[in-house]
């Protein structure tokens, strides 16, 4: 492993920050009420779900379409293995789901990653599309109809568990790509194939590998949240707004950082609460997704983030809006 | 025998419509390089306004959808300038970001038709509705026979301007190779943003083919941007020729599970081929080029 030099005062800075950040989430049940810890339990999964995008569409450069159906496998996985005629409890139901999205990643990352970007955007769209006509004719998956899982009414469990995933999750993107050799490797292939490749990357077995990580990561949030709302069906856990919301957090916040993703995730689930409980439905939620999406992709392609890392390139985006209005 | 000929037959009639839905996207993606998410929206845009222009004004589909190519032609070409920015702006990825976008733009399309229509499914009628061609064996709905006619009018029409016009072949300079189009004399960005504009407008006449045919709500646009994408990765992306073949292929298919098979199965037989076809051929069946 490179050692990098360490620069002190900012390294303390964010080290403070990061620890008085966990402390504050650790602590946070204690103080609201369990409406509001809902939305906290789902600010923290969906932190999770674009940190785990952010992997293959921010750092590989491979825009997915097809997330949704890592998370629907992570939940119907879980669905079906914890009803009453197989009956294992949730934890040991992780297990097979993540190695089941991993070797579907697999299955549908080495070809088609192969090809430009383009076609695996489509194909993973593609896949998630027939994954989702697939549940709703299958038998077991219980068709349009969905699964019931057995029911565990503990807010303050569902808190932690999402808590330490989402933790783990970053931890995880944080040493395995910001400061690991397969790091470099990622961003290598992003800025440049062939050049990657010229120096002896496996550009082919990074991509996968990235996919497969992604994937694994989605499909944990999926069980999570399948046992969590203890009721699912095809729409809800494989249906195409899920995706949706992962692609436009992430491009909200900054492609390719670590905390761009979590930035956006809250404000954007903060919002569609918000819109839910005023307005009563979230159908006007999405062509606001679509507005932002448009307007981020012209104006700030590097997101809300940029804004706040390095004060004069976030000056020079607002003065650079400025102008373009 | 005769249901084998019956299904034929459908298939061929659906497989023109799908032409006509594809072949715009096509001539977008070879000359922006942009892969339009956007293409079922335009559809299922194009779908409403016949619907509102029939049910409020008595304006017959056949009829209307000139207008509605006019209407889309004028949007698009509207927003043909914003998608050439982003395409070809410094970004890192130009080509991704111009993904999002029309990612972004579909979703504004099927968020905004479901808070304003609702989820119902909305048929369109026309004097040709319900009337019967009986050939031998085997029944044509008259509906249907028009729609694949103006299907292959507006296709043809997009050949004859594409290789019978200037504006043509300045269009096919611009897919060849932008740069070299533009020190010829090509003003590159107006002719990209009436590409753009064509495209919509071919498009939504697509979706008031569709829409008469089947219904129209607001997600049914998602089914037909992966129709389009089937087309255009079989024929390859940019082929504007090879969308005859491909469009016919995916027809044919879609009618043939549904008589054989099962209608409930033929999404999933659909995309699974999709994804085949995308393993096996991925430049497509008949290769690159306008």
């Amino acid at each position: 492993m490179a050692s990098k030099p360490v620069q002190t005062p900012k390294f303390i800075v964010r080290a403070v920050l990061v620890g008085a950040m966990a402390i504050a989430l650790a602590v946070l049940p204690a103080f609201i009420d369990p409406y509001t810890l809902r939305i906290a339990t789902g600010a923290l999964m969906w932190a999770g779900l674009a940190c785990a995008w952010n992997i293959v569409g921010g750092y590989a450069g491979y825009i997915s379409f097809g997330h949704s159906a890592f998370f629907g496998i992570g939940a119907y996985t879980t669905a079906t293995l914890m009803q009453s005629d197989v009956g294992a409890s949730f934890f040991i139901t992780l297990l097979p789901a993540i190695v089941l999205a991993i070797a579907v990643a697999v299955a549908i990352g080495g070809p088609t990653m192969r090809l430009r970007g383009a076609y695996f955007a489509i194909a993973t769209w593609a896949f998630a599309e027939m994954l989702l006509q697939l549940v709703t004719v299958l038998d077991f998956t219980g068709g349009t109809a969905g699964l019931s899982l057995p029911a565990y009414l503990n807010e303050f469990f569902f808190y932690y568990t999402m808590l330490i995933a989402a933790a783990a999750s970053f931890v995880g993107v944080w040493l395995l790509i910001e400061h690991s050799r397969f790091g470099f490797r990622i961003k290598a292939l992003r800025d440049d194939e062939p050049a990657a490749e010229s120096l002896g990357i496996r550009t082919n077995l990074v991509k996968v590998q990235s996919f497969a990580l992604s994937a694994a990561i989605t499909a944990l949030f999926g069980s999570i949240y399948a046992y969590w709302t203890t009721y699912i069906d095809p729409h809800s856990v494989m249906g195409p707004e899920i995706t949706d919301q992962m692609v436009v957090m992430v491009l909200l916040g900054g492609l390719g950082t670590v905390w761009g993703p979590a930035l956006g995730a809250v404000l954007l689930w903060v919002t569609n609460r918000y819109i839910w409980s005023t307005f009563g439905d979230t159908v006007i939620y999405l062509p606001i997704l679509g507005v932002i999406i448009a307007l981020v992709v012209l104006f700030l392609p590097n997101g809300l983030i940029s804004l706040l890392v390095g004060r004069q390139r976030g000056k020079e985006l607002i003065s650079s809006i400025l102008s373009k209005l | 025998m005769d249901l084998f000929l019956q299904t034929l037959i459908n298939g061929i009639l659906i497989g023109g419509i799908l032409i006509c839905l594809t072949i715009g996207f096509q001539l977008t993606f070879g000359v922006l390089h942009v892969i339009d998410f956007a293409v079922g929206g335009w559809a299922m845009l194009g779908g409403y306004t016949a619907y509102w222009l029939v049910t409020l004004a008595g304006i017959d589909p056949f009829i209307s959808i000139f207008l509605v190519f006019a209407l889309f032609l004028l949007i698009g070409r509207g927003l043909g300038p914003l998608i050439y920015r982003v395409r070809t702006s410094r970004y890192a990825r130009p080509d991704l970001m111009a993904l999002a976008f029309t990612f972004g733009l579909f979703l504004f399309m099927r968020g905004g038709a479901l808070w304003l229509w609702s989820y119902n499914s909305r048929s369109v009628e026309s004097v040709l509705s319900g009337q019967f061609l009986s050939l031998g064996p085997v029944t044509i709905p008259l509906m249907r026979l028009s729609a694949f006619l103006m299907a292959l009018l507006f296709s043809l029409g997009l050949f004859i301007l594409l290789y019978r016009s200037r504006f043509g072949m300045a269009v096919r300079a611009l897919a060849q190779n932008r740069d070299h189009a533009g020190l010829m004399g090509v003003d590159v960005k107006r002719v990209s943003a009436w590409v753009y504009g064509i495209y919509a407008g071919l498009t939504a006449s697509a979706g008031v083919l569709i829409a008469t045919i089947y219904s129209v709500n607001p997600t049914v646009g998602i089914r037909y941007t992966l129709f389009a994408f089937f087309v255009a990765v079989l024929a390859g992306l940019g082929s504007v020729g090879g969308v005859l073949v491909a469009g016919l292929a995916l027809g044919l298919l879609e009618a043939y599970v549904a008589t054989y098979i099962g209608a409930r199965y033929s999404l999933l037989i659909v995309f699974g081929t999709l994804y085949l076809a995308l393993l096996v051929a991925p430049k497509g069946v008949l290769g690159r080029g306008i």
